[in-house]
């Protein structure tokens, strides 16, 4: 997909300006967060298992030759083809090239997050090939003609209103329904002889499993297993951080995926594949590729970010920002939405295109609270913050607003001075305790009122008390 | 792509990875070692099973309702398994139309007044197949692929029968893990395994969760045995 990630503040007003998008993200993050509650209370050990997770993720990032060499040795014993790609562009031309080779016409794909970050979907359409996204939320944005605002629902920002639209205009044999068990049933029947029509099948991988050669994929619909199924060849494109030494490894992961993504404790299908189709085999593949991408994730082991490549892109983080509650997914513009999506840009697209998204975080700490894997996300955003300074990429403005507070803050006096002239002006612009504009404020108060601040500042309140004894160091 | 290019991307990878510094170059032994020891004592470390029976806890999963779209009865022996379909195709007004997974001891009952050879890719369809096992803490089935197990019989029928004996059923993923890890020793995993727990479902749209998006919209658990 084209990113943006340069146009993040004129994104962000789009967004804040259309009402819909609003209610459509509160509508499923809300239920989300409530869910992924629900799952942990009854998960007394949590915790113990957010250890365990973090702890197998570092263990392979510490040896992740070891498992790659591993990974591919058995994925070769099994009869799958390992292809290795460096870049986006490399996984994009062996895929094409497999397609091409392979005569393919009709390709279907289950939802793959790595296939959207190499711009996969962009390239099939260009070389001509048949594309069906076979995910529903994927079938969605793909006849919508939208990117994916999410990690895990990529069309929440579609009201079950547009999605009616949609498939009453796309859609041979549509409902004339508005209740989504119909709208769902229209999907099926929409999709069902493509699966069995198409000649190739493409999916991404949860994890790759080093002992056996596996790839394993998480779906609830069980799109993924009909995508790979009845085509002649099933392609897999993965990141090369998917790694963990065994399903014993991958179990934990699992656990902690499934209830920090949709609050449920296992997905509906969790399946391993391994190699093609066998001698005597009722069905299957006959050929079985593994695209793995490094994509810029060696550049990150190499610069402070290893931390990131923890990630199992369940999106907990992205349901409990409040930054994303209130922006959406596309404002960030790029292949990667909220927290973890800031973090991951700035290392896919160059941190010079990225920078802003570095900024969009009130540095809450909730990500990280929710995040199955501990990554520490406020401390690696506050690192790229720091990365942006000192390569001089922060606008002179910025630059010269920061080192203002900087002699600031480094004079008491004048700062309080500062603060009690700032709270002046401010109540010169309120009505009724609220100031609905104000010079320098316009970013704020262009979407929201800024409540009036109170008469005095803390400092000179905090003064007057001592003053007359009542201060909170008096004994 | 050609093969020297592969391998040329391979070395790069590999290259910048052991170049970044934070990989640590370890004996085999000592890797292994300290992978085990990340999946011992995970006790502490997974969830509560429902119940201290095994099966019983498998059964509360669906009794309980934590399985989506599933249900589940017991029957003691393999010959009552017609007669457990029979029930389910007359509870759901289904014609005694199934799909019979071509395993011995399924074809092998008497299925007399069934038709058994029922097309999958039609609305309303029943398959009858077999799991490998059954995994008590998420009330998962475990369904394999091999020349008399097809994948799509477990993915395109509408509904799913499936069969698990009561001895096959282990208290927690780990345990068909372990499994699973002997195969991968011994070469013999087979190609296409799947965790199955429940009936396709999808959230989708604004978060509601609806049955039946792609796979069956009913899955029906019978457990087999004494």
């Amino acid at each position: 997909m084209q990113t943006n990630p340069e146009r993040f503040k004129e994104n962000v007003a789009e967004a804040l300006a259309n009402p819909g998008l609003k209610v459509a993200i509160r509508r499923t993050t809300d239920r989300a967060e409530s869910k992924r509650a629900a799952a942990i209370q009854n998960f007394p050990n949590f915790e113990q298992a957010r250890e365990q997770g973090t702890r197998i993720k570092d263990h392979v990032i510490r040896h992740l030759d070891h498992y790659l060499a591993r990974f591919e040795r058995n994925a070769v014993a099994s009869g799958a083809v390992v292809h290795w790609a460096v870049d986006a562009a490399q996984a994009r031309d062996i895929v094409l090239d497999i397609c091409r080779r392979r005569k393919g016409r009709r390709v279907t794909r289950a939802k793959s997050m790595l296939g959207e970050e190499i711009g996969l979907a962009q390239a099939l359409d260009d070389a001509g090939f048949e594309r069906v996204e076979t995910d529903l939320a994927e079938h969605i944005i793909q006849l919508a003609g939208d990117p994916p605002s999410h990690i895990v629902w990529p069309s929440m920002h579609r009201t079950r209103e547009d999605v009616v639209r949609l498939f009453r205009e796309h859609h041979r044999n549509p409902t004339d329904s508005v209740d989504i068990a119909d709208l769902v049933d229209s999907a099926r029947r929409e999709l069902r002889g493509k699966f069995l029509s198409a000649d190739i099948g493409i999916t991404g991988a949860n994890f790759l499993l080093a002992d056996s050669g596996s790839v394993c994929t998480v779906t609830n619909e069980g799109n993924a297993e009909l995508t790979t199924t009845p085509t002649d060849v099933h392609i897999v494109t993965a990141g090369i951080e998917k790694l963990v030494p065994s399903m014993a490894h991958a179990m934990p992961l699992l656990r902690l995926l499934v209830r920090s993504a949709t609050g449920g404790e296992i997905t509906q299908y969790t399946t391993f594949y391994t190699g093609p189709k066998r001698r005597g085999d009722a069905d299957g593949p006959g050929e079985f590729h593994i695209v793995l991408v490094d994509n810029g994730r060696t550049r990150m082991l190499s610069q402070g970010m290893a931390e990131m490549l923890r990630c199992i892109r369940c999106g907990a983080c992205m349901n409990h920002c409040v930054v994303y509650k209130h922006i959406g997914g596309h404002a960030y513009g790029g292949v990667y939405p909220g927290p973890m999506g800031s973090v991951l840009t700035p290392n896919l697209d160059g941190l010079q295109r990225a920078r802003k998204l570095a900024h969009a975080c009130t540095l809450n700490g909730r990500c990280q609270e929710v995040c199955p894997v501990q990554i520490p996300l406020p401390k690696l955003l506050r690192a790229l913050r720091a990365s942006s300074w000192e390569k001089k990429y922060e606008p002179p403005v910025n630059r010269q607003a920061v080192r203002g507070f900087v002699q600031l803050a480094r004079r008491p006096r004048l700062f309080q001075w500062f603060s009690s002239l700032g709270v002046l002006g401010m109540r010169l612009f309120s009505r009724g305790g609220w100031i609905s504009s104000m010079p320098f404020a316009s970013g704020w108060t262009a979407c929201r009122d800024l409540p009036a601040p109170g008469k005095a500042t803390f400092m000179s309140l905090y003064s007057q008390q001592r003053k007359s004894g009542n201060g909170i160091d008096q004994p | 792509m050609t093969t020297e290019s592969n391998s040329k991307q391979r070395t790069a990878i590999f290259d910048a990875i052991r170049s970044s510094g934070l990989t640590v170059e370890c004996d085999e032994e000592d890797i292994r070692r300290e992978a085990a020891e990340l999946v011992t004592g995970v006790a502490d470390a997974r969830p509560p099973l429902l119940a201290d029976d095994i099966v019983e806890a498998f059964r509360m999963r669906f009794d309980n309702g934590l399985v989506v779209g599933t249900t589940c009865v017991e029957i003691t022996e393999f010959r009552d398994l017609p007669g457990a379909v029979s029930q389910y195709l007359e509870r759901h007004g289904l014609p005694a139309l199934v799909k019979i997974q071509p395993l011995d001891n399924l074809t092998g009952l008497d299925w007399a007044g069934f038709s058994t050879d029922a097309d999958v890719e039609l609305d309303d369809s029943v398959a009858v197949l077999m799991a490998e096992f059954g995994i008590a803490e998420t009330g998962s089935v475990v369904v394999c692929s091999s020349a008399s197990m097809p994948v799509l019989l477990n993915f395109l029928p509408l509904h799913a029968i499936v069969v698990v004996e009561r001895s096959r059923i282990l208290p927690f993923l780990d345990d068909y893990a372990a499994i699973a890890g002997e195969m991968a020793g011994d070469s013999t995993t087979p190609r296409n395994v799947s965790l199955i727990t429940g009936a396709s479902g999808t959230t989708d749209i604004e978060g509601v969760l609806v049955k039946g998006a792609h796979g069956p919209k009913f899955l029906h658990v019978v457990v087999v045995g004494r």
